[in-house]
């Protein structure tokens, strides 16, 4: 419990300056919508003047952008990355900061196991992604709300909100993944935005080329909005996809955290 | 019964060596020092230890129980001062070290309060603020604080004004008093030789000896300078255990090895002066050892 409340207060800062960004960003493009909404017919044209392969590779869907759930899921590719980058340094950062700030020897010399250690950093980040999405959530809906006249589905587009907290669990899965694995980690952000960019334009790339194998590589591809509105759920394979690679990603990172040499700085 | 116990203790990093079979045992109330250059291995063998890297062989128990099946059992006995300290930069001192207390079943409020008294330690102040030296003091009240069974120490005066150096020793035989066994290691041998009461010598990962500081001490050779009245024959003193003969004008100095009494009466049978007798450092025997295999 002592190393959850440290964690925690140690990213409180940080959890704090990513929410306010989302919720910015959230506000930012609701905000637009009454506008886009009134000119969905000239927008159609511009976006039809794109060329198909672009259109289909941004994900952009030409005949909903005038609801506000076709817009949503238009704005919510910015929205997923900037959250998918968030998981991803927090992911990174919660095992390999110790080793950075070089307190690893304080921590481990302590009478706890490495793996509750783990569990106990996990958690706190856990937390701090639940209070992200809370707020993040609780602002998109309001926002939504006042934005748009017309009734809405209010599942689906909580459907799609919550997508976040899934493409975010599995940025964090694989932020952990990745800095048990790599030896010494300097920067942080360049590997989460460098990760983040590099999977969102396999996602790209899979959208124009129609390639499952690699829509599966690309977590942004794993909640397909035209599939949720549609169906009011999200595409059993793909979850289940994404289910057995957090799980197998953070029983890996607890395997080898356990075994793990801490060398001196 | 001993305190500490390692048996064969190998650890290879990749097929860089840290070191090689290495055999002691620490007996309790003990305080064992452990000496050897910079990159002989006594970092890694105190980090095998705690369980901060795992042996490529052997093994080494702590209280009769293997350290690392037993590993967090056995900490909460166990105070650890690494040789560079490093904190959570934005904590204050006082919540730093109450963090570190919160991994202990017990209170250690007085105890912070008093040891920040004796090695004179801001608590208010915050960690990225001190300096290296005030680190070092927040390091050693961090180990102490839960008054633990075992002390272990990496060269644990480095960056310590000679004053303090002085406190932080009387507060280690303090605590040594208080029935808590220390293992220390040090690249200087002043501090072992005022410290310890055994050491372990160890040299490119091996441990080339074992010994008492007495027999250390004893064993080893005495510095002797006589000056006398009038010129001597140099050919004098060339007994049995007598080397690096050096005469200059009427003072004539060298090393002995062997009986004292046989010495002595070889001295008491000529005029003399004034006398000199200087036990060697163990820096002196310590490079005895490391010339041997060079």
């Amino acid at each position: 419990m002592n190393i959850f409340l440290h964690e925690l207060r140690a990213y409180r800062k940080f959890t704090m300056t990513w929410t306010l960004s989302l919720m910015a960003v959230a506000i930012l493009f609701f905000a637009m919508f009454p506008s886009i909404s009134r000119q969905a017919e000239e927008f159609k044209q511009i976006i039809e003047s794109y060329p198909e392969t672009l259109r289909v590779a941004l994900g952009l869907s030409i005949e909903n952008i005038g609801s506000i759930l076709g817009f949503y899921s238009y704005i919510f590719i910015y929205i997923s990355v900037v959250g998918a980058v968030q998981a991803m340094n927090l992911g990174i950062s919660i095992i390999s900061k110790e080793v950075r700030e070089k307190t690893a020897d304080f921590l481990l010399t302590k009478p706890v196991t490495r793996s509750k250690i783990m569990t106990s950093k996990l958690l706190a980040a856990l937390t701090s992604l639940v209070v992200t999405n809370v707020l993040f959530l609780g602002t998109a809906t309001a926002m939504a709300l006042l934005v748009e006249t017309k009734p809405f589905s209010i599942t689906v587009f909580l459907l799609l909100s919550l997508s976040l907290f899934f493409i975010q669990l599995i940025f964090l899965a694989l932020g952990i993944l990745l800095s048990v694995l790599i030896i010494k980690i300097r920067s942080v952000l360049s590997i989460s935005l460098g990760t983040v960019f590099g999977l969102f334009f396999i996602g790209a790339l899979a959208a124009t080329t129609k390639d499952d194998l690699l829509r599966y590589l690309s977590p942004f591809k794993y909640f397909n909005f035209s599939y949720i509105i549609q169906h009011s759920g999200y595409e059993s394979s793909s979850l289940t996809v994404a289910v057995c690679f957090i799980i197998l990603s953070i029983v890996t990172s607890y395997l080898i955290y356990s075994r793990k040499d801490i060398h001196t700085v | 019964m001993n305190v500490v116990e390692i048996n064969h203790l190998t650890k290879y990093y990749g097929k860089k060596r840290g070191i090689i079979d290495v055999n002691f045992n620490v007996e309790e109330k003990e305080i064992f020092g452990f000496i050897g250059p910079n990159g002989a291995g006594k970092s890694t063998t105190l980090r095998t230890i705690l369980g901060l890297i795992y042996p490529t062989g052997g093994s080494a128990k702590i209280f009769g129980k293997d350290s690392i099946q037993y590993g967090p059992e056995i900490k909460k006995q166990i105070g650890y001062l690494p040789s560079e300290v490093f904190y959570y930069d934005k904590m204050r001192v006082k919540d730093l070290l109450k963090y570190a207390a919160s991994f202990y079943q017990k209170d250690c409020r007085k105890r912070i309060r008093e040891l920040a008294e004796i090695m004179d330690l801001d608590l208010d102040k915050r960690i990225d603020d001190l300096s290296f030296g005030n680190k070092k003091k927040v390091g050693i009240v961090q180990g102490l604080l839960h008054e633990p069974k075992l002390i272990i120490l990496d060269e644990p005066t480095g960056g310590l004004d000679p004053l303090m150096q002085q406190k932080f020793f009387e507060l280690l035989q303090e605590e040594n008093k208080r029935g808590a066994t220390i293992l220390l290691s040090s690249h200087i041998l002043g501090e072992v030789q005022r410290l310890c009461d055994r050491v372990a010598i160890i040299k490119e990962g091996k441990i080339v000896e074992l010994q008492r500081i007495s027999s250390l001490q004893e064993r080893a050779y005495k510095k002797i300078k006589i000056q006398v009245p009038e010129d001597l024959d140099s050919n004098y003193f060339q007994i049995d255990g007598v080397s690096n003969v050096e005469v200059k004008q009427n003072i004539i100095s060298f090393m002995y090895k062997g009986n004292v009494n046989a010495i002595m009466k070889k001295i008491s049978e000529i005029k003399i002066v004034n006398i000199w007798i200087e036990e060697p450092d163990l820096e002196e025997i310590f490079l005895h050892y490391y010339e041997r295999g060079a």
